[in-house]
């Protein structure tokens, strides 16, 4: 019955992932209804069949504008669903997420420093790379500062994620006083965290990072569930805990990274989905990692389409919705942690 | 009879006293012929609020194929539809004056003069490009510059398909007129470009008319009062372009600053300007000339001394486009004239 409701889940989040998209790519100002989108795709998959998009520009508007930007949404979300559900599992604590503890930022901060000086020396690669190591750089900081004693405190991960992000916005402000008017664009919507420039290079440069980071974090499942029961239970049942830790925080960073270099700071989608998926199925990282980075895609599929469309002719800024739902969600959190490990434990 | 025009004569000569009486409150103005004392705050009332279109509409000659501002050429097929944009609303504005404006199908949020201000909006988020919003207006031709962004709209509408024709964004007097040449150039429409460009040279270089012989220190402010943001414009930040051009010195760049600086009030103090210019709605959420006063440092200038502030138009003070000629001779009428008469 168990194993059902899981595997149920998953099956349910797929299918809800590729009908959203469907729907958010026929979802627009240029006119094309779903069908057509679906119609569109086969006709590109080489069958002639159902209706080709029939605005003018509409085949344009698909393909050149709609597709990357879902793509990347999906991409996007997937990482940081997956990266936020590993982060509480290697910091063995609800509250760890990328945006939350400041990994988004530093991230950030080096995709940032790779725009304003214009650095083109790994080619399209180089924002991913500098974010990386960048956001590596700042879980091993965050990592190192939160931990006590084998487990990691509430107030000491909140207080070095503000830290943190005072660092990190100190280092966005002095890029944004040193750059020109097309940084300081750049780094405003990151800030703000938005899918409007995706393009297929992106996609192209963003999708392998999130699906090898997606793949290799699902392989740290089994060892996971061990590590949660407690460090040394996991070790006497045969874990490297600390080779675990490491390839747990070097997969965060990759995840993380390449959620951010080109979409920005999209906070909370990490904490919100997987302790909404660990409300379904339990808090078992096998299924767990799978269907937070489904969830994830899901989400952020969704926001973007609210986004973009709610309006029109505007487009709402991403990352402010996902934090005005993602904030309360925090708090309640916040509290319920509070509640139950009596005080600030 | 003598009592009663006795009586009529000292009420006529206390109505004069007391006319001078009046008058003597105020500043003497001296030989009225000091611009910089005396004459108050003025509004620079550009005659011009609409475009004004060459007539007859030219018509286009196309195909023509056009070296873009980014190094590529460009060939523009068909004018029937076309999207002019940029971060200051002044290709629009060149666009519309060129006689094309039933032929714009879209525009940015600075294009927002009553000819063009029913336009739909091609920019989403403030000032960024939509690449959705615009194939949605189905251009055959886009007109642009590099102050508008981001940059990979613009290479999604090329492989799109549609033409996009980059200008030079450089944001100075001479830059007007090879902007209108290179916009009327893409448009297949060279002759109304030249057209178009005659008149907004004549216009500019008719304003420098009325300059005294001693030039006046002009500061441009940029002040929002609800933001907190006041700057002052230096080298290049574009004010200094328009105050030089009406023969006056710039406070700004005789300082030493380049573009926008943030005000501090010991900067303005030194630079002594005789006259300050800001924007409409930049001296009304101040509140007025009052407010701008009550600034750190403004009422111990010249200008601050003898209220002489002069406000411009906030979206054709500093777009230079077609409409530039028209708002520097209404600036140097505000400058120059209260003071004259």
């Amino acid at each position: 019955m168990r194993l059902v409701r899981r595997f149920g889940l998953l099956a349910v989040l797929a299918a809800s992932l590729v009908a959203l998209c469907l729907f958010a790519a026929g979802s627009g100002q240029v006119d094309v209804p779903p069908a057509e989108v679906l119609g569109s795709l086969l006709h590109h998959l080489g069958l002639d069949l159902g209706p080709e998009p029939s605005a003018i520009q509409g085949e344009n508007a698909l393909w050149i504008v709609r597709f990357p930007r879902v793509l990347l949404a999906v991409v996007t979300g997937a990482a940081l669903g997956c990266a936020g559900a590993l982060m509480q599992g290697v910091f063995g604590n609800p509250l760890a997420e990328p945006g939350v503890i400041g990994v988004s930022w530093g991230a950030a901060v080096g995709a940032a420093t790779v725009i304003v000086f214009g650095l083109t020396a790994l080619g399209n690669w180089t924002i991913v790379a500098a974010a990386f190591c960048c956001g590596l750089l700042t879980t091993l900081l965050v990592y190192s500062m939160s931990r006590s004693n084998g487990r990691t405190e509430v107030v000491t991960l909140l207080l070095t994620g503000i830290a943190v992000n005072a660092v990190a916005t100190a280092a966005l402000g002095l890029l944004m006083f040193a750059s020109t008017n097309d940084g300081l664009r750049a780094i405003t919507s990151w800030q703000l965290g938005s899918l409007a420039g995706a393009t297929w290079n992106s996609v192209a440069i963003v999708g392998p990072v999130a699906i090898v980071g997606c793949a290799a974090s699902f392989g740290l499942a089994g060892r996971l569930d061990l590590l949660s029961l407690g460090e040394r239970t996991a070790r006497h049942l045969g874990v490297h805990v600390e080779r675990l830790r490491f390839a747990g925080i070097v997969l965060i960073a990759l995840l993380t990274s390449s959620a951010v270099a080109f979409s920005g700071i999209i906070a909370f989608v990490g904490l919100v989905v997987p302790h909404l998926v660990r409300m379904v199925a339990g808090p078992g990282h096998r299924i767990l990692l799978p269907a937070s980075a489904l969830g994830g895609a899901c989400l952020l599929v969704a926001a973007d389409l609210v986004a973009r469309t709610a309006v029109d002719f505007q487009e709402l800024p991403l990352g402010v919705l996902t934090s005005v739902v993602g904030g309360p969600f925090f708090f309640w959190l916040l509290r319920r942690t509070r509640a139950r490990s009596g005080g600030w434990g | 009879m003598k009592i009663v025009r006795w009586s009529a004569a000292l009420a006529t000569t206390a109505l004069l006293l007391s006319g001078c009486g009046g008058r003597g409150a105020s500043p003497v103005s001296g030989s009225g012929a000091d611009p910089a004392a005396g004459c108050g705050p003025s509004t620079a009332v550009s005659t011009a609020r609409d475009v004004d279109p060459l007539r007859p509409a030219p018509k286009p000659v196309l195909p023509v194929t056009v070296k873009s501002a980014d190094g590529t050429e460009v060939t523009v097929k068909d004018a029937s539809r076309i999207l002019p944009v940029n971060l200051y609303g002044s290709i629009a504005e060149i666009v519309f004056s060129l006689g094309l404006g039933d032929r714009v199908v879209g525009r940015d949020a600075s294009t927002t003069f009553p000819a063009a201000a029913a336009k739909p909006l091609a920019t989403d988020q403030g000032h960024d490009l939509s690449a959705e919003a615009i194939l949605g207006l189905d251009p055959t031709v886009v007109i642009a510059d590099r102050s508008i962004g981001p940059p990979e709209v613009l290479t999604q509408l090329r492989q799109a398909g549609i033409p996009v024709v980059m200008i030079d964004d450089e944001q100075t007097l001479p830059a007007v007129t090879a902007h209108i040449t290179a916009i009327a150039g893409a448009l297949g429409v060279p002759a109304a470009g030249e057209k178009l460009a005659g008149r907004v040279t004549a216009r500019i270089a008719g304003a420098r008319k009325n300059a005294p012989a001693k030039p006046l220190k002009v500061a441009f402010l940029y002040v929002r009062g609800t933001a907190g943001v006041y700057l002052m414009g230096g080298k290049g930040a574009g004010s200094d372009a328009m105050i030089q051009a009406i023969g006056a010195t710039d406070a700004g760049t005789a300082a030493g600053l380049s573009g926008f600086r943030p005000l501090t009030s010991e900067g303005l103090i030194n630079a002594a300007p005789d006259v300050i210019l800001v924007m409409s709605a930049g001296l009304k959420s101040v509140g007025g000339v009052d407010g701008l006063l009550k600034l750190p440092g403004v009422r111990q200038t010249p200008a601050g001394e003898h209220r002489r502030v002069v406000d411009a138009e906030d979206g054709a003070l500093l777009n230079f486009g077609a409409r530039t000629g028209d708002t520097i001779s209404a600036l140097a009428k505000a400058v120059y004239e209260p003071c004259a008469s």
